[in-house]
């Protein structure tokens, strides 16, 4: 149910005023002016099922070439940056429920050996987008404002937040060799009906997921569904598959709503030539994360599970 | 030699429309866009020396030569901002915002040794560029935003002209070098581009830079861009911030 | 945005553009310690309006009377464009009160929860005077 942004505005002085201190959370930034969705976009789980049943019988607009009109301007609705699962709200956290759909009980279905390396990232190391590196996928269109440009070749998304790209190929070429790694992956999308399926290889394995220190090696295959289910409203589904790092595949669900604000332009938004925090962040011990390959992965997980398994057999 | 200069300088400033112009053949008529637009897409890139110093430079250890892409070969500084250019210069090994990984800015991202994509729509040209993630719009519609604002890549309103696009661009801060060897420009700088397509994988490039602050007079680059014609080419990671923090907490 | 705007909500936009309002920047809890907040007052020596953070520097003059200058940090320059305001809106050596977060690694640094200026007015709140959108 969307609170019209007045009230929602409204409710937030009203916080301020009462509660302090209280704007350390990253406010999410004020969806600008758009319509009423019909599926509620601020959980995931009710949101699938109502945008699943509305895009059967809604017609999006389409291109020149016929094929879904997916550009123009975008914005997320949560904040799957903070934590995947269920998280409250504090301070520093936004809170809202779980983005995961599948498994049903909404949490991440990590490995072992990659848990306590979990804890050991948010411990030791830097989000990526503390230091203005870019996000990756699915992380780069969480939230934030978007402008989406659509050619009969490329999709490509652009964020106004460190001024990232992705660059989204819609023809059939291959995907890129093993040993090419890109920070926003290799992204091929394909047409299913009205629905633009996207599947993203070869990240670089140095981002994480989550500001909690979920990771991806550069083994993940990362598959995204857009599916426009009003005419201010994109279905969000992402599949997450890296066998190293998690016991099955996991998919999560977001709506990115459309913004009407009138003349909105994306701007220059230059982020590392003005970045200060890594030195500070520096001074209390953390350091850039180094992320994991397939194959550092696969050494960890062994080592993990062969110590679990000697000491279990004391 | 002297009085060479002199000639050129003259006649090049008698014939600022001569300038404007794109350069002299035959005139090809590129392909369309389903708009009706002339079609720029594809991935480019310059094949130059220009990104070490956009005039005539001789080799050194690990510096190819190069002929400038400067009309005229001469930049005109005032003098105050002459003695600033040697300054950066001297300095150029620490001072290069390019050595801090830094966005290099405008025009310069155009013939730093990385490809860039074209991406046409109705309302506004896109240019992704491989070199730190580095994007421009090129709009057709809106204005410049007004008032003091610093971005280090301006920003780029579009029309145009014939089959050439022209891009008029300001709002820029004061960082920025137009090459790795000091070559710089106030937050003052007003840009107009000139692309236009020659060939079939061939793309004109000339921009005209006016910034009294600094220059004396207007002055004029102009270089061929070329097509990446490999199958499958497409752009890569040069994401040199996150190679140079990775290295700091090595040491 | 209109004069239709609720002093509250006005309230809430100007919070909006305080500190950590760039979208997934970062976690604010690792840098600045939120239990705490630090007010002082001094006069603005520079101002950056790099992305991805704004930043005033201000001389503060501490107990013992030594001036040192701390370093602001509001959040992206962009929202301040957006509604109209400008760097040259605000010239320096004006006088201000800021309370914010202190660093946690006890640098001279703020993450600014609130700016006023000496006549009360919040600054970057709402639109500049004359307009803007």
């Amino acid at each position: 149910m969307r609170i019209p942004l007045m009230a929602a505005a409204a409710a937030v002085a009203v916080r301020l005023v009462f509660l302090t201190p209280v704007v350390a959370a990253q406010e999410i930034p004020s969806i600008p002016p758009t319509k009423e969705s019909v599926c509620p976009d601020n959980n995931p789980v009710p949101l699938l099922a109502c945008a699943r049943e509305r895009a059967k019988t809604f017609k999006a607009p389409r291109t020149r070439d016929g094929k879904p009109d997916f550009s123009g301007f975008w914005g997320g609705t949560q904040a799957p940056h903070e934590n995947l699962e269920a998280h409250p709200r504090t301070p520093d956290d936004n809170g809202g429920p779980s983005f995961i759909v599948d498994p049903a009980d909404g949490k991440v279905p990590m490995r072992a050996w990659a848990e306590v390396k979990r804890r050991e990232n948010r411990a030791k190391y830097i989000d990526q987008n503390a230091q203005c590196f870019q996000s990756g996928v699915p992380r780069h269109l969480y939230m934030g404002q978007y402008q989406w440009l659509q050619t009969p070749t490329r999709l490509v998304q652009l964020s106004e937040e460190t001024n990232a790209y992705r660059n989204i190929i819609l023809d059939a070429r291959p995907h890129l060799g093993r040993d090419l790694v890109l920070w926003q992956g290799d992204s091929r999308g394909r047409w299913e009906g009205d629905a633009l399926v996207v599947v993203t290889k070869n990240q670089v394995g140095r981002g994480w997921l989550d500001q909690q220190g979920r990771f991806v090696t550069d083994a993940a295959t990362v598959t995204e569904r857009f599916t426009m289910f009003d005419p201010n409203s994109i279905l969000w589904e992402i599949t997450i598959d890296d066998p190293l790092v998690y016991t099955r595949p996991f998919t999560m669900a977001s709506a990115l709503r459309r913004n009407l604000r009138a003349d909105f332009e994306i701007w220059e938004e230059s982020c590392y030539e003005g970045e200060s925090n890594t030195n500070s962040l520096r001074n209390l011990g953390y350091r850039t994360y180094p992320g994991f390959s397939a194959k550092e992965a696969q050494v960890a997980k062994d080592a993990f599970e062969r110590a679990a398994a000697a000491g279990s057999s004391k | 030699m002297r009085v060479a200069v002199c000639v050129v300088a003259a006649v090049l400033a008698g014939m600022p429309i001569a300038l404007a112009q794109t350069p002299a053949g035959p005139a090809y008529r590129a392909p369309r866009t389903a708009d009706g637009q002339p079609d720029l897409q594809g991935i480019w890139q310059a094949v130059n020396t220009a990104v070490w110093n956009i005039q005539d430079h001789p080799a050194e250890l690990g510096i190819p030569a190069g002929q400038g892409i400067v009309d005229g070969n001469e930049i005109p500084y005032l003098p105050l901002a002459l003695a600033q250019r040697q300054v950066n210069y001297r300095s150029r090994q620490s001072a290069d915002p390019e050595g801090k990984c830094f966005m290099v800015g405008t025009p310069r991202i155009n013939y730093m040794p990385y490809p860039f994509e074209i991406v046409q729509t109705p309302t506004q040209i896109t240019i992704l560029y491989e070199y730190v993630h580095t994007s421009r719009h090129l709009r057709f519609s809106g204005k410049h935003p007004e008032g003091a604002i610093q971005w280090i890549m301006g920003d780029s309103r579009a029309r145009w002209d014939g089959d050439t696009l022209v891009v008029d661009v300001v709002h820029f801060g004061d960082q920025n070098w137009f090459d790795r060897s000091g070559n710089y420009h106030s937050a003052d700088m007003h840009l107009v581009e000139r692309w236009t397509r020659t060939g079939p994988d061939h793309l004109s490039y000339q921009a005209t830079i006016d910034d009294p602050k600094v220059f004396s007079r207007p002055w004029t680059i102009r270089m061929p861009l070329y097509r990446r014609v490999e199958p499958n080419v497409q752009l890569l990671d040069y994401e040199c911030q996150a190679y140079l923090e990775a290295e700091k907490d090595r040491r | 945005m209109t004069a239709r705007i609720s002093a509250g909500v006005a309230a809430a936009l100007a919070a909006s553009v305080l500190a950590s309002a760039v979208s997934a920047h970062h976690s604010l809890t690792v840098e600045f310690d939120i239990n705490r907040t630090v007010t002082m007052s001094g006069v603005i020596t520079e101002m950056k309006w790099t992305n991805p953070h704004a930043w005033l520097y201000v001389d503060v003059k501490d107990e013992k009377g030594q001036v040192r200058n701390w370093a602001i940090e509001f959040g992206s320059p962009n929202a301040l464009y957006r509604r109209g305001w400008r760097q040259t809106d605000l010239p320096p050596r004006n006088t201000i009160t800021v309370t914010g977060y202190p660093s946690l690694d006890q640098s001279l640094r703020i993450s600014a929860t609130d700016v006023k200026l000496p006549d009360g007015r919040t600054l970057f709140a709402g639109s500049p005077v004359g307009g803007g959108q």
